[in-house]
């Protein structure tokens, strides 16, 4: 296939593009939301008369103006409102719509609210605390799904198991054992969100900036107690999304806003509120790890325990233990593991599915600790991964046998590309591996040919700026035999696409692009059929390409594909429509306590990372010179999109690594809810990025053999990253982000033999 | 609220006379405003247009550089870059592309803040503010000017039409370096600015000044005792030891007082070392950040 231009791209860069925050409706109205402010306490007073009677003020609404009803996935302990306690500083307690966006802050300042604050949950560990105080004091009494292990203010409990581990660790050769602590941070996508929300009649349109319009939809339905076809989800551009804008939270509260005042409602959050509302953050997170090595450096026992910083509620995070276990076992053969992993409440904002969720800060504690691995047998860190990685047919930490794999292949080609050059005194060489799954979900498409032979694809798929959803038009191009430039597609419509799972898990080609693939295949049958008439041959016989159907082996014996669609048109019409074949999972042999499915790995994908860092010991500030990267994510549809999304997960992983850190205040407050205290990293800071696909077919997986591809560049470059310092300080950072503060720490605690702890 | 586009200093006076507040590139006083920082002033005056604002010269004995002058023009401006190359070097630094085409010198001086990058440069230089209003002008020095974190002593109706410094002696030099975690869209961590005239291989003066340390931008005190010492790296060592303390850092998100306290002396060291460089003749590019910094070659000022 080619590589073509992203058709939104000129959109975008030259500005024409439109996002929620462009769009305006006759009449729109200005929401804004007032916020708790505490993160924790019980609501003793909340009075919002003054603001009702306020000239220029249609609606302010509290959880008395909605169905009173718990939702979320798995564990329902989320309201639209705060109804009686507040557990974080961004839970909603009212909402307005006024005329202008300066009323509706007056309007919020009107609202007389007092707050009784309660003792606040700011720490994973204190949670854990027999005494602790309950961030959900009726916890017992949510309606859970699932195989979902939980107490007190632990939300969800998981474990993997295999083997006899304590009896594996007294036999080992050499025991290693370590802390590794990572805080949270974000997702920052670009674009804070926004939501326009107009009814006609009983139906109601959202614009949304979502990457799940389908799961907007229904939280919508779920909490208005509206039926499914009522609710149309619409997105425009989306101006990035890294995981923060999957799930559903605020498109009820705009639609609701919508109804009570019978126009359309608008909402556009501040930075600040991007940082402070959503339920989506990268969780903080606890590891302790002991493995047992033999003599010769063949791992033979982990045990660990991962504690999770939830936050206040559980969103989507109900599997971050049990996807957080897989990462600490890591692509390892191992024969004993005991794994356990902990969800935990605490008053802090709620964590979501941020890209890779668990997997940076998992693999970053996991690879450090395999470097300390290596170092205790004396073997080089390449050497010992060898050693120890999966291979194809190999078993891994849960029993699953893998098919072919090329993880061997990524460390090979990754470490060769970055040689090894003379590196001055302040340089080094880290490396580190990483593993991902493929979701496989239900997922529908369209396809229509119009008269004149072009094609129309529509989809449920959610471009979040990866451009997979650019790639469904090549396949829809291939399937039928026509350019790339005669596809067209309808996608971020729930209105006119079937369900699908949108952007989230890397589902986007690997689901939606089976989709396209089963719905073009059907209008080129019919394509065969027609041509069969017309040349006079079997339909098995025809082949589509070049825009002409033609005979195997007679390629002058050819009938444009346009003139079938003509004929068609003037009949039976070319249209397909399928929903995507489900793969089969493979099987696991651990005994997974506490199954959130996510032990069994479909399609898993693998990466090599390895970075060439330079550090200035006289500040800790450390930069990374050069990043080679290889990765197996099967097949490679769109090379030059792929290489573009490993830059970027590259990218974000570096600041991860070095800079991206939320800091909370004692009271569970984030103190740098803003651009310029939270450091992403720029353009400025980029090293040179180099990839290398190891592309092996994979059958029971995406369209051609592909695997999914947005997580996975976001696994392992914290790991490399931190395996270089290690090597330049004198030991292992055991605090992620490793902040230059941390790194200059950590060197000085080296040299006057003190252990570092820096306060966040 | 009212906005004045003003194209002349007169104009300007004039508006500030009845109230309004100066306007330069906004970007302190919007931003600043749209994050609830600070309050919108009902009036302004826009003084961006004003040409004569907006120039380098030579006067006399003294080089002017007018408020108005952007951190873009700065980075372009011979004079600037070859004889008070730490202004070059904290111009090239500040915020994106876009924050230097339209931030000013004069907004920067006069917003005050202690992480200001133009201001250490300034102080060592030895540079005074001129102050005017409709009856008359007068220069201020620095020290003076700044009396805490975003304020001034300058009068409301006062708009500062240039930076006044001295012509620099033959064979001396001056650097700019601080301490960033990133390389665009950064503040001062801490940051450090060196003068230096070499009589020979020893120094015949020297002043350093620090920034994000104290409440407003300082000078480091007694150095003096370093004149006739050689350029060497006990004398920067002994000039970061002044440095570190003579710091009063706070601890905030950005670092904890005992960080900076350390990086300051880091700080104080480099720029003397690159200002010392510079002096001798040698070329340390602008900005020294990237020749002292993490990732580019310290041979290049060695
Ligand atoms: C993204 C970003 C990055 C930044 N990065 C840096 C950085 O790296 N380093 C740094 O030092 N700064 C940085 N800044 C701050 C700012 O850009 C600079 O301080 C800039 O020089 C301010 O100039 P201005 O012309 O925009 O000032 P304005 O915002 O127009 O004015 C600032 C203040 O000074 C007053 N004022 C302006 N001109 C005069 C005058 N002639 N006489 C009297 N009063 C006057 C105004 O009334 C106002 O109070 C950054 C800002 C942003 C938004």
């Amino acid at each position: 296939m080619k590589t073509f231009v992203r058709a939104d791209g000129p959109d975008k860069v030259t500005g024409s593009g439109r996002y929620v925050a462009d769009l305006t409706l006759t009449g729109m109205l200005h929401a804004k939301f007032l916020y708790a402010g505490v993160a924790h306490g019980r609501i003793s007073r909340l009075d919002v008369d003054k603001a009702r009677a306020m000239p220029g003020v249609l609606a302010v609404m509290t959880a008395d103006d909605v169905p009173d009803l718990r939702y979320s996935p798995v564990i329902p302990d989320r309201t639209l409102f705060a109804t009686d306690v507040v557990r974080f500083e961004g839970e909603i307690i009212a909402a307005v719509a006024a005329t202008t966006p300066e009323i509706a802050s007056a309007a919020l300042a009107a609202i007389e609210l007092d707050i009784t604050e309660l003792p606040v949950v700011n720490d994973i560990e204190a949670a854990l605390a027999d005494d602790a105080p309950l961030v959900h004091e009726h916890w017992e009494s949510y309606d859970v799904t699932g195989d979902t292990i939980r107490d007190r203010n632990v939300a969800t409990f998981s474990a993997i198991e295999k083997g006899d581990v304590d009896a594996a660790l007294a036999g080992a050769a050499h025991v290693v054992t370590g802390r590794y602590e990572a805080d949270a941070s974000h997702a920052t996508p670009i674009e804070p969100r926004g939501i326009v929300a107009q009814w006609e009649g009983d139906k109601v349109t959202i614009w949304t900036s979502t990457q799940v319009p389908y799961d907007a939809r229904d939280g919508v339905c779920e909490t208005l107690g509206l039926p499914s076809n009522r609710v149309r989800i619409i997105v425009p551009h989306l101006g990035g999304g890294f995981g923060g804008k999957c799930g559903f939270h605020f498109e009820a509260h705009i639609a609701a806003l919508a109804r009570a005042t019978k126009r359309p409602v608008k909402l556009v959050f501040s930075r600040e509120e991007e940082f402070l509302a959503p339920d989506r953050r990268r969780e903080g997170m606890i590891v302790d790890i002991t493995t047992g090595l033999s003599a010769d450096g063949d791992i033979v026992a982990r045990k660990a325990w991962v504690g999770i910083d939830n936050g206040a509620y559980v969103a989507d995070a109900a599997f971050f233990p049990q996807l957080a276990a897989m990462h600490i076992g890591g692509p390892y053969k191992i024969p004993a593991v005991k794994i356990d992993a902990q969800l935990i409440y605490t008053n802090r904002q709620p964590s979501g599915s941020v890209r890779a969720p668990t997997a940076p800060q998992a693999c970053w504690a996991v690879e450090t600790h395999t470097d300390e691995l290596a170092a205790a047998v004396g073997l080089d860190p390449v050497e010992f991964r060898r050693r120890n990685l999966v291979r194809t047919g190999d078993e891994g930490i849960v029993g699953q046998v893998y098919d072919e794999i090329g993880l061997d292949q990524c460390l090979d080609l990754a470490v060769s590309a970055m040689g090894l050059p003379d590196l001055p005194a302040d340089e080094a060489i880290g490396v580190a591996i990483g593993w991902w799954p493929s979701f496989a979900a239900p997922t529908g498409a369209y396809a229509k040919m119009h008269g004149d032979g072009t094609v129309q694809v529509i989809t449920g798929a959610q471009e979040c700026g990866t451009g997979a959803v650019m790639t469904l038009r090549d396949i829809a191009a291939d399937e039928l035999g026509v350019g790339v430039e005669d596809v067209q597609l309808v996608y971020q419509d729930t209105g006119a696409a079937p369900v699908g799972p949108g952007a989230t898990g890397s589902q986007t080609l690997l689901n939606h692009g089976r989709a396209v693939e089963s719905a073009t295949q059907q209008i080129a049958e019919q394509l065969r059929e027609l041509a069969a008439d017309e040349l006079e041959a079997a339909a098995s016989d025809i082949v589509l390409g070049d825009g002409v159907a033609s005979v195997a082996g007679t390629p002058t014996v050819s009938v444009p594909i346009a003139d079938l669609a003509a004929t068609a048109a003037g009949g039976d019409l070319l249209l397909g429509s399928a929903s995507a074949p489900m793969p089969d999972w493979p099987s696991v042999s651990a005994r997974c306590v506490g199954d959130q499915e996510m032990a069994s790995w479909l399609a898993p994908q693998f990466s090599c990372h390895v970075v060439r860092v330079q550090l200035d010991a006289d500040t800790g500030v450390a930069r990374v010179l050069d990043v080679q990267t290889a990765h197996d994510s099967g097949t490679i549809l769109n090379p030059i999109g792929a290489t573009g999304q490993i830059e970027g997960g590259v990218m974000m992983g570096i600041g991860q690594a070095l800079s991206e850190i939320t800091h909370y205040d004692e009271a569970g407050k984030q103190k740098n809810p803003g651009l310029l205290e939270y450091k992403l990293q720029t353009i400025a800071d980029a090293p040179t990025i180099s990839t290398q696909f190891v592309e092996i077919y994979t059958p029971n997986a995406g369209p051609r053999g592909s695997k999914g591809l947005a997580e996975a560049p976001n696994v392992a470059t914290a790991a490399a990253i931190s395996n270089a310092l290690a090597k330049l300080t004198g030991g292992p950072i055991r605090q992620l982000p490793m902040t230059p503060e941390r790194v200059w720490e950590h060197i000085e605690a080296q040299s006057t033999g003190n252990s570092a702890e820096v306060p966040a | 609220m009212t906005l004045t586009i003003a194209t002349s200093i007169d104009d300007v006076l004039a508006a500030m006379a009845n109230g309004a507040r100066p306007i330069a590139g906004g970007t302190d006083l919007v931003v600043g405003a749209r994050q609830g920082k600070v309050t919108m002033p009902t009036d302004l005056v826009a003084i961006d247009r004003v040409t004569e604002l907006a120039t380098v010269s030579k006067d006399g004995d003294s080089i002017r550089i007018g408020a108005g002058v952007t951190h873009a023009q700065l980075l372009t401006n011979d004079v600037v870059v070859n004889e008070l190359t730490s202004v070059a070097d904290a111009a090239a630094l500040v915020g994106s592309p876009a924050t230097r085409n339209v931030g000013t010198i004069g907004g920067n001086v006069m917003n005050g803040s202690p992480a200001m990058d133009t201001g250490a440069p300034l102080m060592v230089l030895g540079a005074s503010a001129e102050l005017q209003t409709s009856s008359g002008s007068r220069e201020v020095t620095l020290a003076d000017l700044w009396t805490g974190p975003s304020q001034t002593s300058a009068n409301t109706d006062e708009l500062c039409t240039a930076l006044v410094i001295p012509q620099p002696a033959p064979s001396s030099g001056s650097a700019y370096i601080r301490l960033e975690y990133r390389r665009a869209m950064e503040i001062a961590v801490v940051g450090a600015a060196a003068a230096l005239t070499l009589d020979g291989d020893s120094i015949s003066s020297v002043r350093v000044a620090l920034t994000a340390v104290a409440p407003t931008i300082i000078e480091v005190d007694g150095l003096d005792s370093l004149v006739g010492a050689p350029a060497n790296d006990e004398t920067f060592e002994a000039i970061a030891a002044a440095a570190r303390e003579q710091a009063r850092p706070i601890s905030d998100l950005r670092a904890s007082d005992r960080y900076r306290r350390h990086t300051i002396g880091v700080m104080a060291r480099r720029a003397a070392h690159a200002a010392s460089v510079r002096a001798s003749g040698q070329i340390v590019p602008v900005p020294v950040n990237r020749a002292f910094g993490v990732g580019e070659n310290p041979e290049n000022i060695r």
